[in-house]
């Protein structure tokens, strides 16, 4: 109890520390390369589970060269902070990645996030090292179903126990006993489903918003009673890879990060990992000069919009997002929200739906006055309260010119 | 009937320094707010963007305005409790006699002078706790506004040093939480209370005028020169 109070209060001091340490220093990094080079030694050693997929050879037939695949690696070890001499490591990491078992689950979803990895133009690295990671379950994509998929979930809980990464996509509803939720011929609430599978999983990965903090489902009024990963799940390594989709990138880091080192990755008070949640989007936005000029796009499609103006007027949420799609974008670089020129709606913060996405400054921001019913922007609340102070001033002046004269009146007299 | 006028003490040249270092400050972060809040005037299309810096200068105000008012902040909670002239803590503690007084304070106000019965030569109590609400909502404005601030330092490095970021989280971090557990919440947070300190100035502003002309003491005086006068009958 003590313990709990005592981390309630720590959180409540260390919010949000979002201090990226990126340099530890070359002999903490010499010790991680070694036991990285022990951790994929061990790897290598076992079994490939996933029915075996080699990476160099679904590359090649991907049409992607071994030069292509090597570039992939040293920008993903850039994005893991880790310093350029484990591009080796982590070229070897991607190509080992299949032995680790991946169990991955849908709840209160729309798949987004697994549709942000299958629908490409084309599939990039990031997606076809997704692609060979051993998922022994997955409902969107495994050809089983009914009885048999059931049968194949339980068979990889068995044989992965105490090894399989579960990744979660979609929030848990908690509604009528987490009756808005269930799965299977047992009807099976999200929540017993998803503990009893965290429960023999090594960690458990949230992907996507809804997963992360509730999301979508829990926007406003909530009605499934819709909350995270991490609000049910407790001792167990919690990860969460926030945003609308996620981004494949920051999931491949994550597994990643897990084959090389065999730990998680370093996670801010949110559980996300920093490598990929430690930097602010307004902070490396190619727009940022804009934003600095006072030149905004003032409305759609107006002359500021044809020459890449800051989209902050237009209600961009990258001042105060956490996020790295402003460096490493989407699809392998191909682009991201500021760069198709839409503003950023804040999709990896928690609340998004509520407070970040409704494309309009912050002060024209719709707030809930404080007996709940009314609604209005945030500068209209300021201007009625400086209203009430007005009118109360004015009445009040009013009354005592009015009886200052009497007094001056009963003076004269 | 005629009076003797009194002179009496009651600001210092400190006090009087801070007063208006504060109003400066206030009205400048609340231009320099409002703009960065929603951008409400437009820079000029055809110049470049190097030539104008409108959203930086806006921001480097505010943030300068921001730090005048944080150094005297701290010179202020010294002064509430270690002044020599007047200890203003000593008309926050709610004992009869200063409950007695703030009641007094509000019934002149409300009888618009018909009722005066306490000692007007020196700060009351009412006035003490109205300067101590704005007191709090500016800290709160610091506080939210420096966790708005280090958001922009996630490196952990500034140019002051290490410290400098690391200190505002301990310091500041709490706000994410006691506004609503999202950063938004903080940035909307500052920006009522803002609001809330616009309302404040506006009654402040009335109700000394209104002293100077009912009470006919020249309380207005007492900021410009420290010092007002009383009818001392004799």
């Amino acid at each position: 109890m003590a313990e709990g109070r005592d981390e309630s209060i720590k959180k409540l001091f260390d919010a949000k520390s979002a201090k990226v340490n990126t340099n530890r220093g070359e002999e903490y990094f010499a010790d991680l390369y070694v036991k990285c080079q022990k951790r994929l030694g061990e790897l290598k050693a076992m079994p490939a589970t996933g029915g075996g997929v080699d990476l160099r050879k679904v590359l090649e037939e991907d049409g992607f060269e071994r030069r292509d695949f090597l570039k992939w690696a040293s920008a993903t070890t850039a994005m893991l902070m880790l310093p350029a001499s484990f591009t080796p490591l982590v070229a070897e990491a991607a190509e080992v990645m299949n032995r680790i078992p991946v169990v991955w689950i849908e709840l209160s979803d729309c798949a987004g996030n697994s549709e942000a990895l299958l629908r490409s133009d084309g599939p990039k690295i990031d997606e076809i090292v997704l692609d060979i990671i051993s998922l022994e379950f997955h409902e969107t994509l495994q050809a089983a179903a009914g009885h048999q998929a059931e049968k194949q979930l339980e068979e990889a809980l068995e044989l992965f126990r105490g090894k399989y990464i579960l990744f979660v996509e979609g929030a848990i509803p908690l509604g009528i006993d987490g009756n808005f939720g269930t799965l299977g011929a047992k009807a099976e609430t999200f929540k017993d489903h998803l503990l009893r599978l965290a429960d023999g999983a090594a960690a458990v990965v949230a992907v996507g918003s809804c997963a992360t903090y509730g999301g979508i489902p829990a926007a406003a009024p909530n009605p499934t009673d819709a909350v995270g990963v991490m609000d049910i799940v407790k001792g167990k390594p919690v990860i969460n890879i926030p945003a609308c989709p996620a981004n494949p990138a920051n999931i491949v880091g994550v597994v990643l990060h897990y084959a090389l080192t065999g730990s998680v990755p370093e996670l801010d008070s949110l559980l996300r990992p920093k490598f990929a949640f430690g930097y602010r989007i307004h902070d490396n936005c190619e727009r940022r000069a804009h934003f600095d000029a006072g030149e905004y796009v003032e409305e759609w499609g107006d002359e500021g919009a044809k020459n890449n103006f800051c989209l902050y007027k237009m209600g961009c949420k990258g001042p105060m997002t956490f996020n790295n799609c402003s460096i490493i974008r989407y699809n392998e670089s191909v682009n991201w929200p500021i760069g198709v020129g839409r503003g950023c709606i804040g999709c990896s913060e928690p609340d998004f739906w509520d407070k970040y996405a409704y494309e309009r400054p912050m002060a024209n921001a719709h707030i809930k006055a404080p007996t709940g019913g009314v609604e209005r922007t945030v500068d209209q609340f300021g201007l009625g309260l400086l209203t009430a102070a007005g009118i109360g001033i004015g009445i009040h002046a009013a009354a005592s010119v009015m009886a200052g004269k009497k007094n001056s009146d009963e003076k004269d007299a | 009937m005629k009076f003797d006028y009194k002179k009496i003490e009651r600001m210092t040249p400190a006090m009087r320094i801070i007063h208006w270092a504060n109003a400066i400050c206030m009205i400048a972060a609340i231009i320099t707010g409002l703009y960065i809040a929603h951008p409400y005037y437009q820079s000029f299309i055809a110049e470049g963007a190097v030539d104008k810096y409108v959203m930086a200068w806006n921001r480097w105000v505010h943030f300068i305005s921001a730090i005048i008012f944080d150094v005297t902040s701290i010179v202020v909670v010294y002064l509430y409790f270690f002044s020599r002239f007047e200890k203003p803590y000593r008309k926050l503690i709610p004992n009869a006699k200063n409950v007695k007084e703030f009641g007094e304070v509000v019934l002149n106000l409300l009888t618009l002078n018909r009722r005066k019965r306490f000692d007007s030569t020196h700060s009351d109590s009412f006035n003490t706790t109205y300067f101590t609400i704005f007191h709090l909502l500016l800290f709160f404005m610091l506080f939210t506004g420096l966790q708005l601030y280090v958001h922009g330092l996630e490196s952990g490095e500034s140019s002051i040093g290490a410290w400098w970021p690391a200190f505002l989280h301990i310091t500041t971090d709490w706000t994410i939480p006691v506004t609503g557990g999202t950063l938004m919440d903080v940035r909307i947070a500052h920006h009522i209370t803002m609001w809330l300190i616009i309302v404040w100035i506006v009654f402040h502003i009335y109700y000394q005028i209104w002293r100077t002309i009912f009470w006919e003491e020249g309380d207005i005086a007492i900021v410009f020169g420290g010092s007002k006068f009383v009818k001392d009958k004799e």
